[in-house]
């Protein structure tokens, strides 16, 4: 399927030019002349990626993205502006935009940063995916050990004679063994899920991430 | 005694809400299309031909200043301060017609820009002149990319008729607009530096945008208006031009 391409700027050639690059580039797009429109598409139909002109009237390419990180956080912005101005560069990136264009902007550059936003952004969202995956394989790992770890102690709690004594120790030895497998695991799971729970840094190694998504499904199918 | 100078001229009034009128008078000479510059046209520093140099600029530095930017000037310094999206009553008189639109800043500056920037004598400009005969103010950008074409393809005929080579397949249009959009970008560069607001580079980026489609459209978007011509492509239509094959003028089947 065809990523999604609003593209949301005031003065029609711009809009009929992007639309015509884009689509030949092979993006599914649509065209809206500001920002309060832009909110409406946005309303009635899931977009990519928006790209958004700053200077237009009734609501202002600031304002938008505001809104848009806020109510469709999925959604990536590139900033588009005739009027280089590093301190409204610096706040729209500040504010949640990607990207930062100035026009006219060049064809091949404008795909190919779009192109690599995208691409990113569905990396991104496959590990989210097996994150969230694996931590509920986990979570459902620890669940059933502790269900046993519970069922012998109430075991153990029946067997008070000394003629149970071997057995009694049995079922203690069987628990200690799987509190420190959930121990292990637990400890896994907050390694792995740190950077996105806690929005912390893994330790940078370059990892191809469509990889590592195939590693940790191989690791939760095994 | 010499007889005086035709000239063509276009009058621009710009009406803004709450403020001055700003009128602007584009007079070109009628048979060369060439711009007639008024005397104490302002020549900042901005408008050098060294300052910002386009990339493809054939002028030989010998060349003081830029004459596009010299065109463009005294515009430009008008609108410096203005927004590119701030609503203005632009009234253009033509010899024939007088337009009138209610529109923002840019698009009413694109359409006198437009009108500069191919009447400058700039080299790399000089293939839009005979479009400034034909101006449109306001123009769409469909209607652009017609005017382009349609401008083109009659100077190949005109090409053909004196034996040269014509380019009937619209393969230099292309490359010709690569090179304008060359132009339009360093222009916009260059009038980044001379403003505080965006109205002009805005209105020089408009232009580009129309060079930066026309290929688009060229090779995917003119199947849209092909139904328009469907009378050419009567069967009777094609028989009537092959019987013309013998004329000189008549164009190779197209590729």
């Amino acid at each position: 399927m065809n990523d999604k391409i609003l593209v949301v700027d005031d003065e029609e050639s711009l809009r009929l030019t992007l639309r015509l690059k884009l689509k030949a580039a092979g993006f599914d797009v649509d065209v809206t002349e500001d920002g309060e429109s832009a909110i409406e598409k946005l309303k009635t139909r899931a977009f990519d990626a928006v790209l958004l002109d700053i200077n237009m009237p009734r609501m202002n390419g600031i304002e938008a993205l505001g809104i848009i990180r806020q109510q469709f956080p999925q959604t990536e912005v590139i900033m588009l502006t005739g009027f280089a101005d590093f301190t409204t560069a610096i706040d729209c990136l500040k504010n949640g935009a990607r990207d930062y264009l100035v026009k006219p902007i060049d064809t091949t550059e404008l795909i190919t940063r779009l192109r690599s936003l995208l691409r990113s952004r569905s990396s991104e969202q496959a590990l989210y995916d097996v994150q969230h995956q694996y931590a509920s394989i986990f979570f459902e790992d620890i669940r059933g050990p502790l269900t046993e770890i519970q069922n012998d102690l109430n075991k153990v709690l029946k067997l008070k004679g000394k003629s149970e004594a071997t057995e009694r120790d049995k079922l203690i030895r069987d628990a200690r063994a799987r509190c420190e497998t959930i121990s292990k695991k637990i400890q896994m799971l907050l390694d792995f899920s740190r950077t996105e729970f806690e929005g912390k840094k893994a330790e940078g190694t370059p990892v191809n991430v469509s990889e590592l998504a195939e590693r940790l499904q191989k690791i939760r199918e095994s | 005694m010499s007889q005086p100078k035709k000239i063509l001229l276009y009058q621009y009034k710009f009406e803004f809400e709450n403020g001055p009128e700003i009128n602007f008078d584009v007079e070109l000479n009628a048979q060369t299309l060439e711009l007639i510059n008024k005397d104490g046209t302002p020549k900042p520093e901005w408008t050098k031909l060294a300052y910002d140099q386009c990339e493809n600029c054939p002028l030989s530095p010998a060349v003081e200043y830029c004459p596009v930017a010299v065109n463009l000037a005294r515009i430009v310094e008008t609108f410096r301060n203005d927004v590119s999206y701030e609503s203005t009553l632009v009234t253009v008189k033509t010899p024939e017609r007088t337009f009138v639109k209610k529109t923002t800043l840019q698009k009413g500056l694109s359409s006198i820009i437009g009108v500069f920037m191919a009447t400058s004598n700039c080299p790399v400009m000089d293939i839009l002149r005979p479009m400034a005969r034909f101006h449109l103010p306001f123009a769409t950008s469909i209607e652009t990319f017609f005017r382009s074409i349609s401008t083109y393809l009659t100077g190949q005929f005109i090409r053909a008729a004196k034996g040269l080579e014509p380019d009937w397949n619209l393969q230099k249009l292309l490359v010709h607009y690569k090179a304008i959009n060359s132009v339009n970008k360093g222009m916009s560069s260059r009038l980044m530096n001379a403003s505080k607001q965006d109205a002009s580079v805005n209105a020089v980026v408009i232009l580009h945008s129309f060079g930066d489609g026309i290929s688009y459209f060229i090779q995917r978007e003119l199947e849209d208006i092909e139904p328009l011509f469907s009378a050419y492509l009567d069967p009777q239509q094609q028989h009537d031009q092959a019987a013309e094959a013998t004329d000189p003028l008549s164009p190779p089947p197209p590729p």
